[in-house]
C-alpha cells in the first residue's frame, strides 16, 4: 500500500506523547464499523495503512496555537496510533473512512459469503 | 475509566498549575476527574481568556455555555450508543452526559463571547469586561 506522509506543519521537532486513541468496534450483518477519538487531528493528518490482515490508524493532532500566558493546561499535541487486526470476513478493498467532529470512523464491509476454495485432489497415476 | 494519559507525561506543568490553582480553579464539586469529560486548556491572553475543551463527536448543537458572574459552565450530551442492528465488540468511547464549570477569577463579557468547534476541540474567546473604577465607601460616625 502506498503511504502518504503524515502533514504535520508543526511540531515535526517536539517529540509528542504518543496515545491510543478510544475505539469503538461494532458489528452488523453487513458491516464492522470502527470508531475512534481523535480530536485535534485534521482530516490531512489521518492516515490508515493496511498491510496484510492489519490496520494501523495514525494521526498527528494540530491544535490551535496556544495564546497568552497559560492557566490551565490539560491536553496538547499527540501522535494517535493504534493497530487493528481485521478480520476474514472483511473485504479491505471495501474499507472507506471519514472524519467528523474529530471522530474517525472506519467501515468495513463484510463480504456477502466467505470465499470457499476447493481443492482438486487428484490421483495419483 | 481511566485515561492512558496522565498529566505528567504530557506535560509536567504540576508545579504551574498549583502556582495558577487559585486563579483558575474547578467551581463545582463534582469536578470531572483528569482525563474524562472533558480537558480544558485555557489561556489569559490580555483583553481576552481563551480556552479550550476536547469535544469528540459533538457539534455545535450538542454543546452548552453559560456565563453566571465568574464562572463558566461547559455542558452537553455525547451518545454513541450502538445503533439498531449492530452489536459492540469493543466499546471504549463514553456516552456521556457531562459538565464542567470553572471560575474564570475575572468578570467577562458573555454577550461578546465567541465559541467555536472545530475537529472535535471547542475554542472560547471571551473579553474580559472593563475594570470597574474603586468606589469609596464613605464611612460614618455613630451618634
Amino acid at each position: 500500500m502506498q503511504e502518504t506522509p503524515i502533514n504535520v506543519q508543526r511540531g515535526d521537532a517536539i517529540e509528542r506523547p504518543v496515545l491510543s486513541p478510544r475505539v469503538d468496534i461494532l458489528e452488523s450483518e453487513t458491516e464492522i464499523v470502527l470508531c475512534a477519538d481523535l480530536p485535534g487531528a485534521d482530516e490531512d493528518a489521518v492516515r490508515l495503512s493496511i498491510e496484510r490482515d492489519t490496520m494501523l490508524l495514525e494521526a498527528a493532532t494540530r491544535l490551535p496555537a496556544a495564546e497568552g500566558e497559560p492557566l490551565a493546561v490539560e491536553f496538547g499535541d499527540v501522535l494517535y496510533r493504534r493497530a487493528f487486526l481485521i478480520p476474514k470476513t472483511v473485504d479491505p478493498d471495501g474499507i472507506s473512512a471519514e472524519l467528523r467532529n474529530g471522530v474517525l470512523r472506519v467501515r468495513m464491509p463484510k463480504n456477502a459469503q466467505p470465499r470457499a476454495r476447493r481443492i482438486e485432489v487428484q490421483a495419483i497415476q | 475509566m481511566v485515561s492512558p494519559i496522565t498529566e505528567r507525561t504530557l506535560f509536567g506543568l504540576g508545579g504551574l498549575g498549583r502556582r495558577m490553582a487559585h486563579l483558575f480553579e474547578e467551581a463545582d464539586a463534582g469536578a470531572t476527574p483528569f482525563g474524562s469529560w472533558t480537558r480544558l486548556n485555557a489561556w489569559d491572553a490580555g483583553p481576552n481568556l481563551v480556552i479550550r475543551a476536547e469535544v469528540p463527536g459533538l457539534s455545535e448543537r450538542d454543546i452548552q455555555l453559560t456565563i453566571r458572574q465568574d464562572v463558566l459552565t461547559l455542558s452537553g450530551e455525547r451518545n454513541v450508543d450502538p445503533p439498531e442492528g449492530y452489536s459492540a465488540h469493543r466499546r471504549e468511547r463514553a456516552s456521556t452526559r457531562f459538565s464542567r464549570s470553572v471560575r474564570l477569577g475575572v468578570r467577562v463579557d458573555a454577550d461578546k463571547a465567541v465559541a467555536i468547534v472545530k475537529n472535535g476541540i471547542l475554542s472560547v474567546t471571551l473579553p474580559k469586561s472593563a475594570e470597574q473604577p474603586p468606589r469609596q465607601i464613605p464611612v460614618k460616625a455613630a451618634s
